[in-house]
């Protein structure tokens, strides 16, 4: 294996620092070995781009001081985490936020911003009820606006229907 | 754990002039729980761990805190395992001729991976596929509506897939039509780089074609441009050897049989030497400038990596003074045992 510093010569020594899940290890040649004692393990890796591409979006953002207090409560991460990270610290960081993320993914996605791949066979039912649910709330409203209420009233009963058996699935 | 020999499906693979191995990887994550870089909440990945390992009961368990440095750096040479891995991978799954591998805890919690030759690459995908919906069963994904599968890094949000196919170009990579074409892939979402070392030409030649983007494109449509542009890239090859052979027919015998001479004859050789002869020699084979049936480019590039050597060093038992030094020996001993030198 190569030194994963200078990617050159052969990794010779091997550095773990902590225990456990914490243990960070690095792999390297004698003389870069010599030089990261003095770095105090920094590690570059592969989100170089990434992290410059969020640092630069991060600066254009205005309101700083309001986003600086937004955090995810599932792990903890703040914009700024992110940006130094280069990395999202959650699933749930996308939804916390949402209002950083569209960006983030056009730019890195080269403007995609839907996913139309495989979808997972359990967030399929839900899907389905939800685009159901948008579709039956859409014609109740055109219902009720063109003075249709007993149509209205059907419709009506159908989305409770759906809802309820919904958050039935939802709870199992 | 037997993982000293170079992996079960690469022995099989049938020679091909350009097109190498290819490989699908599919990244997942587990709802509400931190990406891997996040040191916090560690066991929080705790009761997906045992679930895992009940869906994979058919794999071979591969936990990473049973390994030395050594066992590591082969299992990243077999492709195994990512140099990532190597630092903060919990425990990886392996399926019996290693084509099917799994790391938990890489950069993302799960990553799925199955590789081959001569195999379409949309069978890898269902292959990766299948390991996919038993974990799904098992455990629950980090899914959105909108961005698909939810990843630590944005660039695999989406459909997390990584679909890629390893290329001999020699005569692109020498003429220097490469980088042209890797600006051209570029425009597609495709990125062409070389696989082994950092330097402007690549080892070997060797270059790795996979998608850049992961939004906004089905898993099969992916593949299916994968699968047109390596198409492209391979004609390219082909057309450019050719233009090379009329031109410089002389050249190219010469190089080719210097280089055979080499790897029968070598009693020390480094790794970027052997990967340059291992090229010509291939390159000879695929013009047919020389007839060698026994000749495995996939099989012995592997060999000659390192950390394969150093096994075969342990093996033998021999004493060295300088460990390097050993390694470039065992590597031209290999090659003149495998070329049929002496």
């Amino acid at each position: 294996m190569k030194c994963e510093s200078c990617n050159e010569r052969e990794a010779t020594i091997h550095i773990s620092k902590g225990s456990g899940l914490g243990k960070t290890e690095r792999f390297l040649c004698e003389q870069c070995a010599n030089a990261s004692f003095e770095d105090e393990f920094s590690y570059p890796d592969d989100s170089f781009n990434i992290h410059q591409l969020l640092k630069s979006l991060s600066q254009q953002q205005p309101k700083r001081q309001e986003r600086k207090r937004q955090q995810c409560e599932t792990c903890g991460s703040t914009i700024e985490s992110i940006v130094h990270n280069g990395k999202f610290g959650c699933p749930d960081c996308y939804r916390t936020f949402d209002r950083q993320v569209p960006e983030i993914i056009t730019r890195v996605q080269s403007h995609q911003t839907e996913h139309v791949g495989k979808v997972p066979k359990k967030s399929q039912s839900q899907i389905k009820v939800k685009r159901e649910l948008e579709q039956l709330k859409g014609k109740l409203s055109a219902l009720v606006e063109s003075q249709e209420f007993e149509q209205a009233a059907v419709v009506r009963d159908e989305i409770k229907a759906l809802e309820e058996a919904g958050g039935r699935n939802g709870a199992q | 754990m037997e993982h000293n020999n170079i992996s079960p499906w690469i022995e099989v693979v049938d020679e091909a002039p350009v097109e190498m191995s290819a490989r699908v990887r599919l990244a997942r994550n587990l709802q509400h729980v931190p990406f891997p870089h996040v040191q916090a909440d560690k066991e929080k990945l705790d009761p997906a761990l045992s679930k895992i390992e009940g869906a994979l009961s058919e794999y071979q368990k591969v936990p990473m805190e049973m390994l030395q440095f050594e066992d590591k750096a082969l299992l990243v040479e077999k492709y195994l395992i990512s140099p990532l891995f190597t630092k903060q991978g919990i425990c990886s799954y392996v399926n019996d001729d290693e084509s099917v591998s799994v790391m938990v805890n890489e950069e993302d919690h799960i990553r799925i991976q199955s590789m081959g030759a001569g195999i379409p690459i949309q069978e890898l995908y269902q292959k990766a596929e299948k390991v996919d919906e038993t974990l799904e069963d098992a455990v629950d994904y980090a899914f959105d509506e909108q961005y698909g599968y939810l990843t630590a890094c944005p660039t695999n949000t989406g459909t997390g897939m990584r679909a890629s196919v390893m290329l001999h170009l020699p005569a692109l990579s020498l003429s220097g039509k490469i980088d042209r074409l890797a600006v051209n892939l570029g425009r597609f979402g495709f990125t062409l780089r070389g696989i082994y070392g950092e330097g402007s030409v690549p080892l070997g030649h060797i270059y790795q074609l996979s998608n850049q983007l992961t939004l906004g494109q089905t898993e099969e449509d992916i593949i299916q441009n994968l699968d047109e542009l390596k198409s492209q890239v391979v004609e390219e090859e082909l057309e450019t050897r050719s233009r090379i052979q009329e031109n410089h027919a002389l050249e190219i015998k010469d190089s080719v049989h210097r280089a055979f001479g080499t790897l029968k004859h070598a009693y020390k050789m480094s790794l970027k030497e052997a990967a340059k002869c291992l090229s010509e020699v291939k390159l000879g084979i695929d013009l047919g400038i020389i007839d060698y049936e026994d000749f495995k480019f996939q099989k012995w590039v592997q060999l000659i990596q390192p950390a394969f050597l150093k096994m075969r060093l342990n093996i033998t038992k021999r004493r060295y003074r300088s460990l390097e030094a050993a390694v470039d020996e065992e590597r031209a001993t290999l090659l003149r045992e495998l070329s049929g030198g002496k």
